[in-house]
């Protein structure tokens, strides 16, 4: 079964961003938010670091496609 | 049953029944943290407005499509409902407690002012119209539960219950564009309105989901992360914490919620250009461009008020001026400056209060999810000025134009932009000087200045939330909490709609002929 045939992935990826990139940032927000909140709950300092990792890559990702996207735009 | 009443009361159902699935939805929140009480009190909250919604969508399930007139009543009166339903969740928790119902939360001054459906309206307005202003004591001790309801009331104010609506229902055709415009919205990212509030709820989605994780990046808690990120984006200003953004006092997150509230202020077409590659949208589009230069001339001007004024480092006065310009023109209303960790703006001097307060007024792009005139209003009157002084210089006979943005208007377009900028200019201006009349009337004149007063109605008007010290549950007097809903209200439909709902009543009531 593909992953596009799932309810909630068709209905992102239909009324989404016509994008992969983009498409994938908002189906994967959610699960490294609700990651974070389940390692922040454990409260040692290597997930924490683990935690904060996966915030950054997130953010970096986003900013580094819109800014790939700019570049290649122009 | 009138044509008008069917249709308004079909599309009012729709917004109600909107609103009974956001409380639905939020039955997660307190599942999660255990405050089994909230999944009691957003269950019974949901049946109110969904039954209300059911039996009006139904009943008149076969009206006409909204006029221009219905989209403006619809768009008062459903804000106005969904005011009125969304405080009953903060009654029922409040009351639930004050009872003594096994509830599992705990008892609080904070939480008991919400026993009064007032304060309790109040601050649903407050969610939904993105204003910030609140009646809470010290946000902190309020149950998981309450605290996620006033973040996500303006996370969905924040771009507009009629917009969730759309979105939801998928309707085609010109009523969905009618109530879309009567939102205070009119720009479209697509042909179709449909496709266009979809493009608006992904990009508002996936830069929620940024938000939350620069901010926690950036050192927040988890859950201060979701609920600042939330209100910052959609420029709303409710915290979490009893001292607003001034509870971290790290320099780090004020830098990152800058650009989180500068990208809420931002009108979501030229968001959506942007994602696409096209970056020079960010200086090319006049209302963006505009949001740059209008923050940093008056963050600088704060500054220097400010250095002159309070703060005796340039740093401090910079790392606070800066933060509290950009959070009330983009009238997200998050604070920094406060007694606990440097001076409480209410103790900033006048000039500094009234320059903050001239932020509030002119807001950022229209488009976007903040409040004010916008920028765009304030450019066409200033380039409207321009050229009406201009013209005596011409003869009659002169062909001229009014270049604004990219577009270049004939008289006759750029005579009727000028004088629709400038009555919600003069509309905005005269509900602030009578709200601000009525303030000083019944405020304690030795407590509260005038600029104190002013800044306040400006901030609730405004749609921003920064108070100067008067909003409470116990300093602001009953007659100001209701001008203040007032305010709130008409801010966030930018006036005209409201007039138009309330002539249409009065109307109907036989008391306007």
């Amino acid at each position: 079964m593909k992953l596009s045939a799932l309810p909630f992935v068709s209905a992102v990826l239909e009324s989404g961003a016509d994008d992969r990139i983009y498409d994938g940032l908002l189906l994967t927000g959610p699960v490294v938010i609700l990651l974070i909140a389940v390692l922040e709950t454990t409260r040692t300092r290597f997930l924490s670091g683990v935690a904060k990792a996966l915030a950054i890559a997130y953010v970096t990702a986003f900013v580094a496609y819109v800014l790939y996207r700019g570049v290649r735009g122009e | 049953m009138n044509g008008t009443t069917a249709t308004i009361g079909r599309d009012v159902g729709r917004i109600l029944e909107a609103l009974g699935g956001l409380m639905i939805v939020s039955i997660v929140v307190p599942l999660v943290w255990g405050e089994w009480f909230g999944v009691l009190a957003f269950g019974v909250s949901a049946l109110v407005p969904l039954a209300v919604g059911y039996g009006l969508h139904r009943r008149f399930a076969e009206a006409d499509s909204p006029s221009r007139l219905h989209g403006m009543v619809v768009a008062a009166t459903g804000w106005l409902f969904v005011g009125v339903f969304g405080s009953v969740p903060f009654l029922l928790v409040a009351w639930g407690v004050h009872l003594g119902l096994p509830t599992g939360l705990e008892g609080t001054p904070t939480l008991s002012a919400f026993r009064d459906p007032l304060n309790a309206v109040f601050e649903s307005m407050s969610g939904f119209t993105g204003t910030g202003l609140t009646m809470t004591d010290n946000e902190e001790v309020l149950p998981r539960t309450l605290q996620w309801w006033r973040t996500f009331s303006e996370w969905i104010g924040g771009v507009g219950v009629i917009v969730l609506t759309t979105a939801i229902l998928a309707r085609p055709g010109s009523g969905s564009l009618t109530l879309y415009e009567s939102e205070a919205r009119s720009e479209k990212i697509h042909p179709s309105i449909v496709s266009t509030v979809r493009t608006i709820w992904w990009i508002f989605i996936l830069f929620t989901f940024v938000s939350i994780l620069a901010l926690f990046a950036a050192g927040m808690p988890i859950w201060g992360a979701i609920n600042h990120a939330m209100t910052g984006l959609a420029t709303g200003g409710f915290s979490i914490t009893d001292n607003s953004i001034a509870t971290y006092d790290s320099a780090l997150i004020d830098a990152v919620l800058i650009p989180i509230m500068l990208l809420g202020s931002i009108a979501f077409p030229v968001h959506y250009l942007i994602l696409q590659g096209d970056l020079r949208n960010i200086y090319e589009d006049l209302q963006t461009r505009w949001v740059f230069i209008y923050m940093s001339l008056g963050s600088a001007l704060l500054w220097a008020f400010l250095y002159v004024g309070p703060y005796d480092s340039p740093l401090s006065a910079l790392r606070y001026g800066g933060f509290q310009f950009v959070s009330a023109a983009t009238c997200t209303g998050f604070q920094t400056a406060v007694d606990a960790t440097n001076v409480a703006l209410g103790a900033w001097p006048a000039q500094a209060q009234l320059l903050v307060a001239f932020g509030m007024f002119v807001g950022g792009a229209a488009g976007s999810t903040v409040g004010g005139i916008k920028l765009i209003r304030g450019l066409t009157l200033i380039k409207g000025i321009r050229y009406q002084i201009g013209d005596v210089f011409y003869p009659d006979s002169a062909v001229r134009r009014l270049d604004i943005d990219d577009r270049r208007l004939t008289e006759a377009e750029a005579n009727r932009e000028f004088v629709e900028a400038a009555i919600i200019a003069v509309l905005w201006t005269t509900f602030l000087v009578v709200g601000t009349v009525l303030l000083l009337v019944i405020l304690p004149a030795e407590e509260f200045s005038l600029a104190n007063a002013f800044f306040e109605v400006a901030s609730a008007q405004g749609n921003v939330g920064l108070s100067s010290g008067i909003t409470g549950p116990e300093s602001l007097p009953t007659l100001g909490k209701i001008s203040f809903l007032g305010h709130m209200w008409i801010g966030r439909l930018e006036i005209i709609p409201v007039l138009v709902a309330a002539r249409t009543l009065l109307s109907r009531g036989g008391m306007y002929q």
